[in-house]
């Protein structure tokens, strides 16, 4: 005669037995699913076309002082505030090439770019009185809100801060012609210059900054 | 006793003769000295640009001002400075403007120095000149581009130092900028940045050159005589 107590526990060794082969084939399932899901090459969502174009960026150089207009092709994306910010953080990675004429620190540099929309009928300040007129519906603002990183490590001195500030307003203005006028912020939030010398605070007018300087001449001004 | 009449006659005469030969020499005294205002950037908590290791940009503006300063009253200006040591809180730009617009001098002096480039950069304010609608003197000037009615002068003071410094074998670059207080200045402004002398063949002359500063001094001086004589009379005067 079996005892009781040995048939419990042979019942009980039988069910967990048959409990744990539940458990195993039920993982082996969902692991053989998992692995068939990754497995699986269908595209997400349908990739979209991008073909390049060309835009001019306005290229400083720091021997002469000088700003030129130099056209490349880049795919850019179609919405114009990341289409701004695309091109700006081309234009200035661009600095960071040991071949540059206006040599910047490599990194990321523009945050965002905003595009704001300007009232039609306000007076322009005497500063931006030369500022080429575009349609009075077409008028945008552009806040370029630089990275504290990049102004950080901007090399300090009028004419280096001049010139980058002179390449990205050109730049815009090639790619934007809606923008008419220019502020910058670093890191959301208003900054007195670039690197202790270049005014942020003012508005600028967005207008082709290409530029030589002319040597002194003889010839008297006044 | 009576006073001989004669000999008192005879030299209330003379001395009648003395003061009316005076009057043409009074006439032709010398022209009031020239005001020039020098601004020798940063200072304080600003050191301005690292130059090198242990040289900041402040350290050099103020070096190269009390050059500058030594050559003008040399050359018979009367000079204005906003600093001529480093004080442990130096005046904002906002001041500095306003020390300048509030004494009327001829031209203004912004001093900087950069380790970048090569030479002497000349920057004038990248301000618009004003339009029409704002020639009436009568309208407020905005502070932000009160330098905008001296853009001619200024493009002109700037040309005159630039040739200068050409004379004196120095390499110049004119370009145009936006910068406090230059933008925020009445007077005929210009802001002057010292950058290392770096010739094709031959060694860098930084900034810190005690000889390429007085060259650059000295050059600046002449300059400034020039532009006086351009203009004819002086525009500022000592008060």
């Amino acid at each position: 005669m079996i005892p009781r107590y040995q048939r419990i526990l042979f019942w009980s060794l039988f069910a967990g037995i048959f409990l744990m082969s539940a458990f195993l084939l039920r993982g082996c399932q969902q692991a053989h699913k998992r692995l068939a899901a990754l497995n699986d090459a269908t595209p997400i969502a349908a990739p979209t076309a991008t073909s390049t174009e060309d835009v001019t960026l306005y290229l400083a150089n720091d021997t002469d002082a000088s700003i030129t207009p130099t056209t490349e092709s880049l795919a850019l994306p179609q919405a114009p505030s990341l289409r701004a910010r695309t091109l700006l953080d081309h234009l200035l990675s661009a600095y960071s090439l040991p071949t540059s004429k206006h040599p910047l620190q490599s990194g990321l540099a523009v945050d965002d770019v905003f595009l704001l929309n300007e009232p039609a009928n306000t007076p322009d300040r005497p500063s931006t009185s030369s500022s080429e007129t575009s349609s009075p519906q077409a008028r945008q603002l552009a806040i370029v809100n630089l990275r504290g990183s990049f102004v950080d490590n901007h090399p300090s001195g009028i004419q280096v801060e001049a010139l980058t500030l002179q390449s990205i307003i050109g730049t815009l203005h090639a790619a934007l012609p809606e923008v008419t006028s220019i502020r910058f912020l670093v890191d959301g939030q208003p900054h007195d210059t670039l690197a202790g010398h270049a005014d942020l605070l003012r508005t600028y007018p967005a207008v082709d900054t290409t530029v030589h300087p002319a040597p002194p001449t003889e010839t008297p001004q006044l | 006793m009576t006073l001989p009449a004669k000999p008192i006659a005879a030299r209330l005469l003379l001395a009648l003769l003395t003061s009316l030969a005076a009057l043409p020499a009074s006439a032709q005294q010398p022209l009031p000295r020239t005001v020039i205002f020098l601004d020798p950037a940063h200072g304080g908590s600003d050191p301005g640009a690292r130059l090198s290791d242990n040289l900041p940009e402040k350290t050099v503006t103020l070096s190269f001002a009390a050059r500058l300063r030594s050559a003008l009253s040399a050359s018979g200006f009367s000079v204005i400075t906003t600093r001529d040591s480093d004080p442990s809180a130096a005046f904002t730009t906002d001041q500095r403007a306003e020390i300048a617009n509030h004494s009327h001098p001829t031209a203004c002096l912004i001093l900087h120095a950069t380790a970048g480039g090569n030479g002497i950069h000349i920057i004038t304010s990248d301000l618009a000149p004003p339009d029409d609608s704002y020639a009436d003197t009568r309208h407020a000037i905005p502070w932000d581009t009160a330098q905008s009615a001296s853009i001619p002068q200024s493009v002109a003071l700037a040309n005159t130092l630039g040739l200068a410094l050409l004379h004196a074998r120095l390499p110049v670059l004119l370009t145009r900028s936006s910068l406090r207080p230059l933008d925020n200045l009445t007077c005929p402004a210009i802001a002057i940045e010292i950058a290392p002398l770096t010739p094709d063949d031959g060694d860098t002359t930084p900034v810190s050159d005690a000889n390429y500063q007085q060259q650059i001094a000295q050059a600046i001086a002449t300059g400034l005589t020039t532009w006086r004589r351009n203009l004819g009379a002086p525009v500022g005067v000592t008060r």
